[in-house]
């Protein structure tokens, strides 16, 4: 196998090139809509993918055994994040179009490549698109939301679809023609590791910004050491440092959420107990 | 708008944005605020909407997914039906977050429920496909799910929003002081718990530096939210070339 493809040969400019623009957008669209509808246990998104492969597979193999053994080839275990997972989407449209114009593409390459990417992008995607972009966008709207604007939900959900579906469509439209050499030293290269980096730093930066004025957390409580000396433990706390206690909240939570977990119930219902317990001595 | 007609619109909104149509678009039709706007705009109540949505937001903040798509605790459920019952009887924002809590936590089990039910779905795909039946492998993609999903989601919701706003109210009648002072104290802790999602899922134990300083720019210099984001930018950008270094090593 001819490993030394540069990119001009890969292009999808040659004259045998059977796809057009269109049919990578159409793809891309339909992966794009029903990313994780159809998502099941068993194989995840494997059948969202076979299904915005099927129109471009039903163009690619004319003939009927070599069509179902492409789409049965689709819908093998899958998953992967869905705006990163563009890229996949369109490497695989490559490699099955260079399978037809006759280069030795072995069925399981097709499959090989497409898991051996969905992992490290799911991690891309998930660190970037849902754990810094989303509650980035949310957050800077959120006090619009808390002043009873409704730009405070508005505003998030346009820009991040908009910025989303553009990230996306270009990754898939990249993919496709670029083939799959590039896109394994793009994830090795050290650009999108910055880029994961830059967004963690600003989303946590927001997320203390946020902390301070939403988390909320004081106590009403009054020592009395000597006859007449009373000590309002709050002010003293403030003296100290502002928002301790807000601050220990968010780090307990943290920290529990590390030794043991994400058990969300757990720590739901221990804030029910603890507020309950707490109201009733008047400890907060 | 009667009771009934609320109870019906927020389980088609519930089924429909749970439906996941769109990737991002549907993951932001998910969150609390988003579903402040609906339910503003059918109750008429914009203004209480948003300002009861902003609150169960914060508490769902870092509730997005984890890898391979489980949903940890659905604050969509938690919104659709805590939300317009909190507007339509006037509840305050800290009693609202504790009303949504439970409804979060029924809603993984919903979830669990609809992704095993899928399975069969991908059966019947493997069959379409060795017939090449694309139109078959498109209605096993989207049509067979859509409709589950409203078999399965719809009458959650419906039920909640049209039973529901009378008990609360009876409920709310006779609650005793140091009850209402629970959950307000809830409502103060529980935005903590999605900020500390949030470091958990970002999952640098050597960024969580930024978090502090996030948070005591707020309290000691006190600038607002907007502002932040500019300068955290920056910072973003001029540590650019450490963070290189920095995931070298780990």
């Amino acid at each position: 196998m001819n490993t030394n493809l540069t990119e001009q040969e890969v292009l999808p400019t040659q004259p045998a090139s059977l796809l057009t623009k269109g049919d990578i957008t159409r793809a891309w669209l339909i992966y794009y809509l029903g990313a994780e509808l159809s998502n099941s246990y068993e194989r995840l998104q494997s059948l969202i993918f076979c299904a915005s492969m099927a129109p471009v597979l039903k163009k690619l193999y004319p003939k009927k055994e070599e069509q179902s053994a492409a789409l049965t080839r689709h819908l093998n275990f899958f998953n992967t994040e869905g705006v990163m997972g563009g890229v996949i989407q369109g490497v695989a449209i490559a490699m099955e179009e260079q399978k037809t114009q006759g280069e030795p593409i072995s069925d399981s390459s097709i499959i090989g490549i497409k898991t051996g990417l969905m992992g490290a992008l799911a991690g891309v995607g998930d660190s970037i698109i849902w754990a810094a972009l989303m509650p980035l966008l949310i957050a800077l709207f959120i006090p619009f939301a808390v002043s009873g604007s409704p730009m405070g939900g508005i505003a998030p959900l346009v820009l991040y679809t908009g910025i989303t579906m553009a990230i996306s469509y270009s990754l898939c439209h990249k993919g496709y023609q670029l083939g799959r050499e590039s896109i394994v030293s793009l994830l090795q290269g050290g650009k999108i590791k910055e880029l994961i980096y830059g967004a963690n730093v600003l989303g946590l930066i927001m997320m203390g910004g946020l902390a301070a004025s939403y988390v909320k957390l004081t106590t009403p409580l009054k020592l009395s050491f000597l006859k007449g000396s009373v000590i309002e433990v709050q002010k003293v706390l403030d003296s100290i440092v502002p928002g301790l206690l807000p601050l220990a909240a968010v780090f307990a939570i943290y920290f529990y959420m590390q030794k043991k977990g994400p058990r969300y119930t757990v720590i739901l219902l221990s804030v029910v107990v603890f507020s309950l317990v707490c109201s009733i001595t008047g400890i907060l | 708008m009667s009771t009934l007609m609320i109870a019906t619109l927020m389980g088609l909104y519930y089924w429909f944005a749970r439906l996941r149509l769109g990737y991002t678009f549907s993951g932001m039709l998910l969150q609390p605020v988003v579903i402040a706007v609906f339910v503003g705009m059918i109750t008429g109540e914009m203004q209480v909407a948003m300002v009861v949505g902003a609150g169960m937001q914060l508490v769902y903040l870092g509730v997005t997914s984890t890898p391979g798509g489980n949903v940890p605790s659905d604050p969509a459920l938690a919104a659709c039906i805590a939300l317009p019952i909190a507007v339509k009887t006037g509840m305050d924002v800290n009693l609202a977050i504790a009303l949504a809590i439970p409804f979060g936590v029924i809603g993984v089990f919903v979830d669990q429920l609809r992704r095993t039910i899928n399975a069969a779905w991908v059966h019947m795909a493997d069959k379409h496909a060795e017939n090449c039946n694309i139109a078959g492998i498109f209605r096993c993609a989207f049509l067979w799910p859509a409709l589950m999903g409203l078999v399965i989601r719809f009458p959650v919701v419906f039920a909640a929003n049209y039973f529901g706003q009378s008990v609360v109210q009876r409920f709310l009648a006779f609650m005793p002081q140091w009850l209402t002072h629970a959950f307000a104290l809830m409502g103060g802790i529980l935005p903590a718990l999605g900020f500390a999602i949030t470091i958990m899922v970002i999952g640098k134990k050597t960024l969580i530096p930024y978090f502090v300083a996030g948070f005591f720019a707020v309290l000691y210099l006190k600038i607002d939210i907007m502002a932040i984001a500019i300068f955290g930018t920056c910072i973003a950008f001029l540590i650019r070339g450490f963070g290189k270094s920095e995931e070298a090593r780990s």
